[in-house]
């Protein structure tokens, strides 16, 4: 019987061995995703990877790549959890054959995950990471294609003087790094209206995601009479909120940041209570003008059914295809000649969201922020 | 099942000490011949393992119900986190100054609590470590960052300068503490406060009659328990380079507790390998997606239904690394 | 002091919740001395039972039987369901381990709450669902200066509705007495001639049934389910029952109430980011007091 348990050690360890080496590569390039494929976002991280399932079918099928090497995607999940995320970006970067990674979503997941690459000096390209600290750190490899919490936030302060008129402003986020992130980012943006007396936040407090009772918070909310309300958290949340809130007779304008509103939002709370709503939101994918956009979501629509329904999924599919094109500008799959490639010379590339470029530090340039607004039959439109 | 007697002999050859020193090789050997992900699949292993070990103190050993064991490993890491980012501390330094930081707060808290009853005492553990939690993320003071935690820790650095900053040192220095934790634990079983916990397990009303302070003898499991589990939050929160609330739920609290039940409650190869179950378990299964939870969940039944004393039970009276160390030989108690 | 009211309101609601699913975890541990960790899931279970219920025979339903009747039915399609879930799962994951006494028990329960919630979320998908909100109703009443919802009155009519059948159940009836006398000592139990597999079976019936009812009216509440759901609310009820003393069937029903009011008093008054940790200082403070709960006996302890 003691053999037997030895051995259940010595079993355990030889079955790791088996794992120990990566798939040899083949005639192609491997692009590594990494995502919530598990877990709380798998709705997001499950849309990314068919994102770029897509747009890695698209450049294939127009003729690949660094003369004519087909693209291949190599998925890994991380459950969106900052451990998991760092196991998933050594699981990438110890794989030789993989040139660069599309990673992540969740600012928490990307925070060790990037740490990870710049360590190992590998390209990652965020798609669903808005917190502004990500770009901080001095990284040379990490880059995204998505915005950041304080243009949203800069957005909102815009809306608020020219849309919503509002003296009285209140913000509510949900004490997640995205949600708080933006939140801050918001008051800050505010900051020189508020202290010019124009504006006065008579609301700022947070709601503990994963709770559904927000009666309590809400009633206090309605006692400070503000003329707009900013929730920064995700769309759970954001239903039962405005569901509740109408309940005891709020009635100022709701308006949500970009995790906020989407379909499952107008599902949960019913046409009618979320119709009116607002968003500050980069452009959904319906409503991207540009001919790449327009050729993607076909394809998407295509092999999927419908289109993607938030805008981070495209945002992948535009990290992998700006990895493919430094590949062929540089004509070369390697890390350091990449990552300056994307910093220096990359510049109004056209892709599916837009012209894209990258700061110095790693950010994407001009992102656009449009109002939506959720209309009579519950579609989310471009507010006029 | 017919049961070994235990090898009464002092032989360094043993045929026991050669399959010690088999594994010995391999954990040694391992981290040589695989990629970064699986040594670092293998150090999350050690912390597991590390974790495991603490809980034992308080469960496997004195039997109380402590289910918000993830509230000192937190203590630990934010301890260190805090700590370094802020002034500079160097890791190595903190690692006993984390120990010490959770020691003191189990000490303070658990106090008063001390006497409730089993149930009891599992719903506060339980509360108290959803406190913890709830108090990371709420940013008390500024401190602790909030949901988005701290960021930017060091690596260790040892003196002389060589710095911890690959997976493969990462992999020795927790298994490095691992195995002086289970030398550490081992012998404290076989002494009179590992004996007078074993009591307190067995029947508390009889030991307090002979005249064990159950009471102290409770208080002193927690707050080593406590501080072992701030080393591993040490150690974590170095290698991850950051930490936050997310790592720190009621959820590893329970995985602990399974680590020490599946392993065997009081037997320490029990609780590694109880640990190699938890955290392997979920990694080999990865292919197998939204199902591989499926079986998790029904392997702990049927664990349960098949070896309830667990994978490695503890022997009374047996002392297993015998031999290499030299312990003093326990009758059976 | 209308919102003061209100807020009572809003407490004693979330509150029934917590009693409804915390009579779950009481009864069990009363009678076996173990704590169910899939309860939660039970009631996750209903109410998603109750979704689909809802959601697919929507049409067919309120034709028939009109909206009430519609969350009837729903609510008793999925109580019979989950009593037949509660005692398949403990015969395939309690009574084996029983003999192994209650920690193995622990365990095992986790392993089963693990497996349903999974089991959930393959079924159902890893998306929120949201109730059909045209079959919830939306009224109001306002009272002075008090918002009250028509949901949340027939929310605190049905819970008091079956709290108090339970209640009477429990205390006045002679199975009742059987129930009272296993939980406080089933071998005494058991010589007197109790037939303990019956009420084993009540317990691992009613519970579930009662759980997947509060589901329903979670789900009616708050309009959207997850497969997640179960842990959080789980937790609070049980929580709740040990509050009330655990085992102690009024007690839990006390508890879930308590608890609910003291949480939504915390979020009022001192802040909504800091309310379970308010909840669990009170909790803990009640059990340094009263160590076996505001209900619990003080049983001896036999040498």
């Amino acid at each position: 019987m003691k053999i037997l348990r030895y051995v259940m050690i010595l079993g355990v360890f030889m079955f790791a061995f088996s794992f120990g080496t990566a798939f040899s590569a083949t005639d192609s390039i491997v692009i590594g995703l990494q995502g919530p494929i598990t877990g709380s976002w798998a709705y997001e991280g499950q849309m990314a990877k068919q994102s770029c399932e897509i747009a890695a079918e698209l450049i294939n099928k127009n003729g690949g790549i660094l003369g004519g090497k087909k693209i291949e995607l190599r998925v890994v999940d991380d459950a969106g959890e900052p451990k998991t995320g760092a196991l998933a970006a050594q699981k990438l970067v110890g794989q030789k054959d993989v040139v660069a990674s599309v990673s992540t979503y969740g600012s928490s997941v990307c925070e060790p995950a990037s740490n990870i690459y710049e360590k190992f000096k590998k390209v990652n390209i965020g798609y669903g990471v808005t917190a502004v600290r990500l770009t901080q750190r001095d990284f040379k490899y990490f880059f995204r294609t998505c915005g950041r919490d304080d243009s949203q936030g800069r957005f909102f302060a815009e809306a608020v003087k020219n849309r919503f008129n509002a003296k009285r402003i209140a913000i509510m986020h949900d004490n997640t790094a995205f949600g708080k992130g933006l939140a801050e980012d918001t008051k800050r943006a505010l900051k020189s209206s508020v202290d010019a007396g124009s504006i006065e936040i008579v609301y700022y407090d947070a709601i503990t995601p994963g709770e559904k009772d927000f009666r309590v918070l809400l009633t206090n909310l309605r006692e400070a009479k503000p003329d707009v309300w900013y929730f920064t958290g995700y769309y759970a949340e954001a239903a039962l909120l405005v569901t509740q809130a109408r309940d005891i007779g709020i009635t100022c304008p709701f308006v949500g940041g970009n995790a906020a509103i989407n379909d499952e939002f107008v599902k949960i709370a019913g046409v009618d209570l979320a119709k009116g709503c607002y968003m500050t939101n980069e452009p959904l994918p319906a409503d991207l003008p540009y001919p790449e956009a327009k050729e993607f979501l076909a394809a998407y629509k295509a092999k999927f059914g419908d289109i993607p329904s938030s805008p981070w999924p495209i945002y992948a599919a535009d990290a992998l295809n700006i990895i493919a094109y430094a590949i062929n500008k540089t004509g070369s799959t390697d890390s350091t000649k990449l990552a300056e490639s994307l910093r220096n010379d990359i510049d109004g590339v056209p892709g599916i969201t837009g012209p894209i470029g990258f700061t110095a530090q790693g950010d994407r340039e001009g992102v656009p922020f449009y109002l939506y607004v959720v209309d009579e039959k519950g579609k989310i439109v471009v507010s006029k | 099942m017919n049961e070994i007697t235990p090898v009464k002999t002092k032989h360094l050859l043993s045929q026991q000490n050669m399959i010690i020193l088999i594994v010995l090789g391999a954990f040694v050997a391992y981290p040589f011949f695989v990629s970064n992900y699986f040594i670092d699949i293998a150090f999350f292993f050690g912390t597991y393992a590390l974790l495991g070990l603490s809980l034992n103190i308080v469960l496997g050993e004195v039997g109380l119900f402590d289910l918000g064991h993830a509230g000192f490993y937190a203590i630990g890491a934010y301890t260190t986190a805090i700590l370094n980012t802020k002034f500079g501390i160097p890791i190595l330094v903190l690692l006993p100054v984390s120990a010490l930081a959770a020691a003191l707060f189990a000490y303070l808290v658990c106090s008063p609590i001390i006497h409730l009853q089993g149930d009891y005492l599992l719903i506060v553990t339980l509360g108290l470590g959803e406190i913890v939690r709830l108090a990371l993320i709420n940013n008390p003071f500024d401190l602790t960052g909030g949901p988005n935690g701290v960021f930017g820790i060091d690596f260790p650095t040892l003196p002389g300068g060589f710095v911890i900053d690959s997976s493969i040192e990462f992999y020795f220095l927790i298994w490095i503490i691992v195995g002086a934790s289970i030398l550490g634990l081992t012998r404290l079983q076989n002494s009179r406060i590992g004996r007078a916990w074993n009591y307190i397990r067995e029947d508390e009303i009889a030991a307090s009659a002979n005249g064990v302070n159950v009471k102290n003898y409770k208080l002193l499991a927690f707050v080593l328990g406590a501080a072992l589990a701030g080393v591993a939050g040490n150690v974590y929160a170095s290698k991850l380079m950051c930490v936050s609330p997310e790592s720190f739920t009621f959820w590893e609290s329970c995985l602990m507790f399974c680590i020490v039940l599946i392993g065997g409650m009081g037997s320490i190869p029990g609780v590694i390998i109880g640990a190699a179950f938890i955290s392997l378990f979920p990694e080999i299964f990865r292919p197998f997606a939204m199902y591989r939870m499926l079986v998790f969940g029904s392997a702990m039944i049927l664990m349960m239904m098949f070896r309830p004393g667990g994978v490695w039970p503890r022997k009374r009276g047996a002392v297993e690394f015998r031999s290499l160390i030299g312990t003093s030989r326990s009758k059976d108690a | 002091m209308e919102i003061f009211l209100e807020q009572l309101i809003n407490g004693l609601t979330i509150g029934s919740f917590y009693a409804l699913i915390a009579l779950g975890y009481t009864m069990v541990y009363g009678v076996l001395k173990l704590i169910n960790f899939a309860h939660g899931d039970f009631f996750t279970l209903g109410s998603y039972l109750g979704y689909t219920v809802l959601v697919f025979g929507s049409a067919l339903i309120t034709a028939h039987f009109g909206l009430w009747g519609a969350l009837l039915l729903a609510m008793m399609i999925a109580a019979v369901s989950l009593a037949l879930v509660g005692i398949i799962v403990e015969r395939l994951a309690y009574r084996p381990v029983y003999p192994a006494g209650r920690l193995p028990a622990v365990v095992s329960a986790l392993g089963a709450s693990i497996f349903l919630q999974n089991a959930i979320m393959v079924i159902w998908g890893p998306r929120f669902q949201a109730y059909p909100s045209k079959l919830i109703p939306n009224a109001h009443l306002t009272i002075g200066d008090i918002h009250i919802s028509l949901l949340q009155i027939i929310i605190l009519l049905m819970s008091f509705i079956l709290m108090g059948s339970l209640y009477y159940i429990v205390q006045k009836t002679t199975f009742g007495a059987a129930i009272r006398a296993t939980a406080l000592d089933r071998d005494t139990a058991s010589l007197m001639g109790i037939n303990i597999n019956k009420v084993i079976l009540f317990v691992f019936t009613l519970g579930p049934a009662l759980g997947a009812m509060t589901g329903i009216m979670v789900g009616m509440y708050y309009r959207q389910i997850s497969f997640t759901m179960g842990w959080n609310y789980g937790l609070k009820a049980f929580t709740a029952s040990v509050l009330g003393g655990i085992g102690n069937i009024p007690g839990a029903m006390i508890g879930g109430l308590i608890l609910g009011v003291l949480e939504m008093l915390g979020a009022a008054y001192i802040s909504a980011a800091w309310k379970d940790v308010f909840v669990f200082i009170i909790l803990i403070l009640v059990l340094i007091f009263r160590p076996t709960g505001l209900l619990g006996e003080k049983l001896a302890e036999k040498v």
